[in-house]
């Protein structure tokens, strides 16, 4: 198994190589580049745009910066934010605890929503339950997130009961310990919702049409004519069964939660990394960026891995070390 | 490795069969919901009684009270603590609370005041200035400000390895400017011509704490220190003379700044200011979130858009705040053809010579403001809200703008009149053709992204067909618009706007011939027209004289110029609004800056 994990990891590094020089390419041709703003202000002299280009190397082609940028990371450093001037390491560890608790908690609600309601609209198949559960489904599939965070937003704003945005209020600093805790979940509701939603509707029906295929197998017969309970047979053998793809699928929810939570995050000012590479993608703050987008795929790479990891833990009959 | 994971599934599935009891989940729900309701508010600040300064200032404000805390909120945050770093306005903003210059702008008294020089006296040759410091003022960590802080900050400032925006500033006639100490609390900048915006421009840096930073700057890391951070981490290092400092900062949420305990202004009753316990910045992601914050009473104030104050001010009774007129905005808006002679690198001219005929030609230029239909854009799109702009100083900067510059109002007929007069004539279909037959055609780029824009464009060509000229508007993204007309200069014709300063000496890089932004023809040698080489002597001139009436009246001219030549078309000045709410006492709304300009003499009337 270790063997596995670390031809995984091997075999991660040539895409990420292809992938950090498709960043720089990708950059080199947008049009404009980070000192655009500077150059329409009036009072900022040329001499010092000048002594900035020299600098951040915007006048050479593209792959003199991935060289430089290439030896910064073989010293292990990702170079330096143009906008902030400080690591890139630091600055996008500023925002990785807000995101990954948002996506974690998103998982998480995804999860314990969809289970139990995929499971019980399999087992009262064709009841109003499972009408009205699919019915949701197909309208939570179909409204894009950031629709709904504006729709969220908006609702916070009309009754009060949520904040708007952010992640926590403007006394927070001078709160207790349990007080800010309680303020982070206040905030985090609404975007937890949010983001989940979506998720909660395509786990349900997987896990629905899963469970359907399983109710009828043969090992469900023989242990109800054992007399094991209902309820056992269901969620401890068919659940067992039918939970494979939802395991298999959570690899990407990573990678896509992250995607997604750029967008939810900008509508619900939610100060995480979707805010800082919105902003590095506009200024083209290049080093920001590649690192951003390096990370995300660091993180689907990671998210199948711990996904393959996961279904031979919860499926005896997969053998990774075979692969 | 394995066999934990296998030991711990069972109980996983055992967990999920029991699961089933969702009960559990609505009440944990409830009781968050009970822990939300017991939401915490912020303390009282416990003051501390430091000594005051020696040259304290004397606010004339009228004296206040203790307490209370202002909430406002920016559309982008800091990107830097350190002023050499710092290129954004967002960034000066945060700074400029913590850090003093030695001079400062009074956007009510519109003049140079005093800052941490409390007085200055010029020289006869008018070429060397003598700055009084302000005696027993402390940085905000009891170290004392001397001559050597000033000393210190300019000349990182000049340092090779420390490049930063304000150096070409202090670059007067080529040469930087010289700096040198006298005594512990005087110093002496002397410059290579008289030049009179110098106490102006002078105010633009924050004094640095020699104390905090030589180490930095003698280990050549300067431009490290003071970060964001610095800010997040050990926000006690951010020292400073100014009004506050920093308490806290979260990226992307809010930065709470408290009272610098050593300031040096008091008020009459000899209360050291300011009277806020926190100044509070909240970071939104753009100005119309803080527009909904601020109409549901959740930051004290906010800048308002000409066409949101009506669904704001319904919620003034209801919140407790005004939205004040600000007259107009100090934002210019304007369109202008490429008048750049010559041929690019691949040997093609920048403009087509006949379309560059027209261009040069102020005639045709003015003809084609006057058949833009500007006031009927006011009422369509800002509702009245805004106004026509005719110079190229803003009317909100009331001590340096003409109002008498020529103008050109909507006038077809006089436009046409302008055009038959250059030997234009219409054709077939009425499409207008110059006398060498070529058809008038031009492209106008303008920068996307902004809902305003396109309503002015489509106005513009429909108004332009009127004079049977076919105008093509592409919209670019910023950057490439900003690229095309500063690099490349491949364009006919192109909107933008533009922020002016309260000095027009900040307006150099567009009114010199040489200047970068001196849009329509940029870095020329050689001024290439007589009237571009009026303009450049009454711009030297006005810098040179120290009497200020002769340097509006300097400017007075030079604004006649451009309003006659019109090198570029002003279209127009949308009015500003700015929404405060009612209870905070001391608010004086200046034309132009930030309205709370004086959040140190601000109070709260806990009446209201």
């Amino acid at each position: 198994m270790l063997a596995f994990i670390i031809r995984r990891i091997l075999s991660a590094f040539p895409l990420l190589f292809g992938i950090s020089v498709l960043v720089f390419i990708l950059m080199a041709v947008a049009p404009g580049d980070f000192l655009d703003v500077a150059r329409s202000q009036e009072d900022i002299p040329a001499e010092y745009i000048e002594r900035m280009e020299q600098e951040f190397a915007l006048g050479e082609p593209w792959h003199t910066r991935y060289f430089i940028w290439v030896g910064n990371v073989v010293q292990g450093n990702l170079g330096e934010s143009w906008i902030y001037r400080v690591p890139v390491t630091e600055l996008l560890w500023q925002r990785i605890p807000a995101t990954l608790v948002l996506s974690a908690l998103s998982i998480l609600f995804a999860l314990c929503l969809a289970i139990p309601l995929g499971v019980l609209a399999a087992i009262y198949k064709d009841s109003i339950f499972d009408r009205i559960s699919s019915m949701f489904a197909y309208a939570a599939l179909s409204i894009p997130e950031f629709f709904l965070a504006l729709l969220a937003v908006m609702f916070a704003a009309q009754t009060g009961l949520f904040p708007t945005g952010g992640l926590s209020s403007v006394e927070h600093e001078f709160m207790s310990f349990w007080g800010r805790l309680a303020d982070y979940a206040h905030h985090l509701v609404l975007p937890t919702i949010v983001l989940g939603m979506g998720s909660v509707a395509s786990y349900m029906r997987i896990m629905r049409a899963n469970f359907l295929d399983y109710i009828r197998s043969d090992f469900v017969t023989t242990a109800r004519a054992k007399g094991v309970p209902e309820g056992r047979i269901m969620f401890l053998h068919v659940l067992r069964n039918a939970i494979n793809p939802l395991v298999s699928g959570s690899g990407f929810i990573l990678a896509t939660l992250l995607s997604g939570s750029i967008l939810v995050e900008n509508v619900m000012n939610y100060p995480g990394l979707g805010q800082l590479i919105f902003e590095a993608l506009m200024r083209q703050d290049e080093f920001v960026v590649v690192a951003a987008v390096l990370m995300g795929c660091v993180m689907l790479m990671l998210g199948n891995l711990i996904a393959d990891l996961l279904l031979a833990w919860s499926d005896p009959r997969i053998r990774l070390e075979k692969n | 490795m394995y066999a934990v994971f296998f030991a711990l599934k069972k109980p996983l599935f055992e967990f999920l069969y029991k699961f089933a009891a969702l009960p559990k989940l609505a009440l944990i729900t409830c009781l968050l919901l009970v822990l939300f309701a017991c939401k915490g508010e912020i303390p009282p600040l416990e003051r501390k009684d430091h000594p005051l300064p020696q040259d304290a200032e004397v606010s004339e404000a009228e004296p206040g009270i203790y307490g209370g805390f202002l909430v406002t909120a920016e559309s982008q945050q800091p990107r830097t603590f350190n002023p050499l770093v710092a290129e954004d306005a967002y960034s000066s903003q945060a700074i400029g609370r913590f850090l003093n210059g030695l001079t400062t702008y009074h956007p009510i008294k519109e003049e140079v005041v005093p800052e941490l020089a409390r007085s200055w006296e010029i020289s006869s040759d008018r070429k060397s200035i003598t700055l009084h410091l302000r005696r027993g003022v402390l940085w905000s960590d009891g170290e004392p400000f001397t001559a050597a802080d000033v000393i210190f900050t300019f000349k990182a400032l000049f340092d090779e390895r420390y490049p930063n925006r304000y150096q070409g500033q202090y670059i007067i006639a080529g040469e930087p400017i010289g700096f040198e100490k006298v005594d512990r609390h005087t110093v002496r900048f002397t410059t290579a011509r008289a030049y009179s915006p110098f106490l102006y421009v002078i105010g633009f840096i924050g004094i640095l704490p020699r104390h905090k930073l030589i180490d930095a700057y003698e280990q050549g890391t300067l431009l490290q220190e003071w970060s964001v951070r610095t800010a997040m981490h050990e926000p006690g290092e951010l020292v400073g003379t100014g009004p506050f400092r920093v308490h806290s900062f979260r990226p992307g949420q809010r930065i709470i700044y408290e009272p610098n305990p050593h300031y040096w202004r008091v008020d009459s009753k000899g209360q050291r200011l300011p009277y806020v316990d926190y100044l509070i910045t909240r970071f939104v992601q753009d100005r119309n979130t803080s527009t909904v914050l601020f109409a549901s009473g959740q930051i004290d104030a906010a800048d308002i858009a000409p066409g949101d104050v009506v669904g704001v001010s319904r919620n003034a009774p209801l919140h407790g705040f005004t939205v004040h007129h600000r007259g107009p905005a100090t934002g210019i808006r304007y369109l202008w053809f490429n008048q750049k002679p010559g041929v690019n690198e691949d040997g093609r001219p920048y403009v087509e010579p006949h379309k560059l005929e027209w261009f040069t030609n102020k005639y045709f230029r003015q003809a084609i403001l006057h058949g833009f239909n500007r006031e009927g854009l006011i009422q369509s799109v800002y509702f009245g809200r805004a106004e026509l702009l005719h110079s190229i100083i803003s009317p909100a900067n009331q001590r340096w703008h003409n109002p008498e510059v020529p103008k050109f109002p909507y006038d077809p007929g006089r436009a046409i009149e302008l055009l038959e007069g250059q030997g234009f004539e219409f054709r077939e279909g009425g499409q207008l053709y110059d006398k060498h037959g070529n058809p008038v055609i031009f492209d106008v780029y303008a920068s996307e992204g902004d809902d305003i824009t396109p309503q002015i464009m489509s106005t513009f060509r429909e108004n332009m067909r009127d004079l049977g000229i076919r105008v093509r508007v592409r919209y670019l993204d910023f950057g490439t618009l900003v690229a095309r007309i500063s690099r490349h200069f491949e364009y006919e014709a192109a909107m933008m706007g533009f922020t002016g300063g309260a000095d027009p000496s900040g307006g150099r890089a567009i009114y010199l011939s040489s200047g970068r932004l001196h849009l329509w023809n940029p870095e020329q040698e050689e001024p290439q027209t007589e009237w571009e080489a009026k303009v450049d002597e009454l711009v030297y001139a006005s810098e040179e004289t120290f009497d200020l009436e002769e340097r509006v009246d300097y400017v007075h001219r030079m604004q006649e110029i451009f309003s006659e030549q019109l090198p570029l078309l002003y279209l127009l000045t949308p009015h500003a609004y700015a929404g405060l709410k009612d209870k905070w006492q001391n608010v004086h709304i200046p034309a132009m800056g930030s309205v709370i300009w004086n959040v140190d003499e601000l109070y709260l009337d806990r009446e209201l």
